[in-house]
């Protein structure tokens, strides 16, 4: 009896370890210290870093941040990538200002229809890669100009700024003087992405189908059909992240993701990819992407509030995001041995 | 001795409380450009003489709306307690600087301006379109009589002031039936499209063209090297601000004359009134603003015309319009 309950606690030991040594391997838990040491050593050497207006600040950036790291990673799903997200951002954002200014349509209608347009630019990335067979960087590279393009042409370059005061509003709106409300669409896209990888069956397809096509295809999944609703999803969250920062600014603006919307990329692929999305397809983690947005903008927010110097802290940003990898990496073995 | 120690230390520490009173002022820029140049001696020449804390120069490292959002809104959070802002977009930034007045930092827009309603002080600026179309009636009067194309080389379609000096130009052009606009070249206020564009406009349309206004700094040195480099003079150029490039070409020739702006003064008497506004002072009911077509609080900065004839006065030119216009500042916009 003894010997039987001291096996039972000895398992329950090594259970316990188990599942604690899986937590302290896993990205996610890497990603949560590195923030945690990010905002120690900023809040130490900023004084305003943990003030409630730059929390607040924070809040705000993470938000955007997290959206278009969100349009990447569900591409990032099919061993592919989207080149296009900041074009299709800024194309979906000129929509809904076009259609509330020009055509005079209620606001809530404009979003709707205009992230419908997002899905709809994603769709034709989807079906150009499936129908070509031609890796989607090809293809998202001429989209990116293609959407872009036609974007400049339509508008004439013109931005959209006589937009009702419910965007400016709400990218204002704030909880407990700190906690921006631009969190709640990302926590609600990143709640939904959850339950479609984890709960749903055509998240679990996705995942399949990227992982290893071939077999995916001969177990009878249609795994093109899979990839193109990939790019319509990634269009459509582009579309959320472009109308965020058209609250953010008050205006539909042509130059707001930088030209053909590169400025975006950089932002894209770092919160996924920090967060444990594997690039060749069939892993992402919507925590981890989440956890990625949020590293990179506490250090550049605060490379920004210690003054390391506005032209510096792209290469900062960079350098501090390999040393991550690298301590991950170190923090990994540690645990291992 | 005594008495003589402490009135000593007594006015040091005066001095230093006063000092420590004066305002952190930021002075930022829409983006990188030479325009600026002038700003960070105008931010420190009103830092040393109206005892200000600070009046520092922070550029955002692109031109782009968030980079100078998430920078001016940094900088709230680093202390900086009144601002100088050339906005980013005329009406993308008014949201951004709204807030950072609801701070309760005053916000004095310079060089461009934002488009009404904002809750910021006033702009003060050229105008822009007054001053393209002034320069485009130089241009014409300097090419003669008889049928003539000019093209118009054109800053960011992004830049707050890029459309009105193209409606500058048009109002001007419309007013003389012998003077068409053959084209209108934007977008190119950076070294690479300039080059380009310039560059491939001169080789083809270049022996059809009689005139060149040019309304974006980088546009107006690059036209500037393409006239030196044609060495005829049969082009007439009418240009904008002060590159040194710009100024020889002027004394040289190539150049029929220049729409100046100083960016030195806008930036010294936008930190002036940033400070007193910070210091409880407040904009005037009735205060003389002109008219612009972006808003009803505006301050026109003066755009002299620098040609042949006072090219060689041109800091001078600048100095006596900061003077005039500082020595009345106060008095004429100011509650204090």
């Amino acid at each position: 009896m003894f010997a039987t309950s001291e096996k039972y606690r000895e398992f329950g030991r090594e259970g316990a370890t188990d599942w604690l040594k899986r937590i302290a391997l896993s990205n996610e838990f890497g990603l949560f210290a590195l923030i945690v040491v990010a905002v120690l050593v900023f809040s130490s050497l900023a004084s305003g870093f943990l003030s409630n207006f730059n929390l607040y600040l924070l809040g705000r950036i993470i938000a955007v941040n997290t959206m278009i790291g969100f349009s990447m990673m569900v591409v990032l799903v099919t061993g592919g990538l989207n080149l296009a997200v900041g074009a299709i951002g800024v194309c979906v954002a000129m929509t809904c200002g076009w259609l509330i200014e020009d055509i005079g349509l209620p606001w809530y209608i404009a979003i709707a229809l205009a992230i419908v347009v997002g899905a709809g630019l994603g769709a034709i990335n989807g079906l150009l890669v499936v129908w070509s067979g031609l890796h989607s960087f090809i293809i998202t590279l001429a989209t990116m100009s293609i959407f872009f393009g036609g974007m400049i042409f339509l508008t004439r370059a013109e931005s959209f700024r006589e937009m009702p005061g419910v965007f400016t509003d709400f990218s204002r709106l704030k909880f407990f003087g700190s906690v921006s409300a631009m969190l709640i669409p990302t926590c609600i896209v990143a709640v939904l992405l959850g339950i479609l990888y984890r709960l749903t069956r055509t998240g679990k397809e996705m995942l399949a189908a990227g992982a290893q096509p071939a077999a995916a295809e001969q177990s009878g999944l249609r795994v093109k059909k899979l990839f193109v609703l990939c790019h319509v999803l990634s269009g459509a969250v582009a579309g959320c992240a472009g109308l965020m920062l058209l609250a953010r600014n008050g205006a539909a603006i042509p130059a707001m993701a930088g030209n053909l919307g590169q400025d975006w990329l950089l932002i894209a692929f770092l919160g996924p990819v920090l967060g444990g999305a594997v690039l060749l397809g069939g892993y992402v983690s919507v925590l981890g992407a989440f956890l990625g947005a949020t590293l990179v903008s506490v250090l550049s927010n605060g490379l920004l509030l210690i003054q390391v110097g506005e032209f510096w802290v792209q290469a900062c940003l960079g350098l501090m995001l390999l040393l991550a990898v690298v301590l991950d990496k170190v923090r990994r073995l540690f645990v291992e041995n | 001795m005594f008495k003589y120690v402490t009135t000593a230390a007594l006015s040091a520490v005066l001095a230093t409380a006063a000092m420590a009173d004066g305002s952190k002022v930021g002075l930022v820029p829409g983006g990188p450009h030479p325009f600026f140049a002038d700003w960070e001696p105008g931010g420190l020449a009103a830092q040393k003489d109206f005892g200000l804390e600070a009046g520092d120069f922070k550029v955002p490292q692109k031109w782009e709306l968030n980079l100078q959002n998430d920078l001016l809104l940094s900088m709230v959070v680093q202390g900086y307690d009144a601002f100088v802002v050339h906005p980013g977009d005329p009406v993308g930034s008014a949201p951004t600087l709204n807030e950072i007045v609801g701070t309760g930092s005053p916000v004095v827009i310079a060089s461009a301006c934002l488009k009404d309603p904002s809750d910021v002080a006033f702009c003060i600026a050229t105008e822009a379109r007054d001053s393209a179309y002034r320069g485009t009636k130089k241009l014409i009067e300097s090419m003669g009589d008889g049928p003539k194309k000019i093209v118009h080389f054109a800053g960011w379609l992004v830049e707050p002031n890029t459309q009105l000096r193209i409606e500058g130009v048009e109002r001007a052009v419309a007013e003389h039936d012998s003077v068409e606009i053959f084209q209108v070249i934007a977008d190119i206020d950076a070294p690479e499209p300039a080059e380009e564009k310039i560059s491939a406009y001169m080789a083809a349309y270049g022996s059809e063209t009689d005139g060149i206004i040019t309304t974006g700094w980088v546009p107006t040195v690059v036209a500037a090297n393409a006239l030196r480099k044609d060495g005829s003079k049969r082009i007439k150029m009418v240009g904008i601000d002060h590159d040194p490039v710009v100024v020889q070409a002027i004394k040289d020739g190539y150049v029929v004359g220049s729409m100046l702006q100083n960016p030195y003064g806008q930036s010294y008497i936008a930190a002036f009134a940033a400070d007193r506004l910070r210091s409880g002072c407040s904009v005037k009911d009735d205060a003389p603003f002109t008219a612009h077509p972006l808003t009803a609080r505006f301050i026109d900065s003066g755009a002299p015309y620098l040609h042949a004839g006072n090219v060689e006065d041109r800091a001078a030119v600048d100095e006596a319009m900061t003077k005039e216009l500082l020595s009345t500042f106060e008095e004429t916009y100011l509650d204090c």
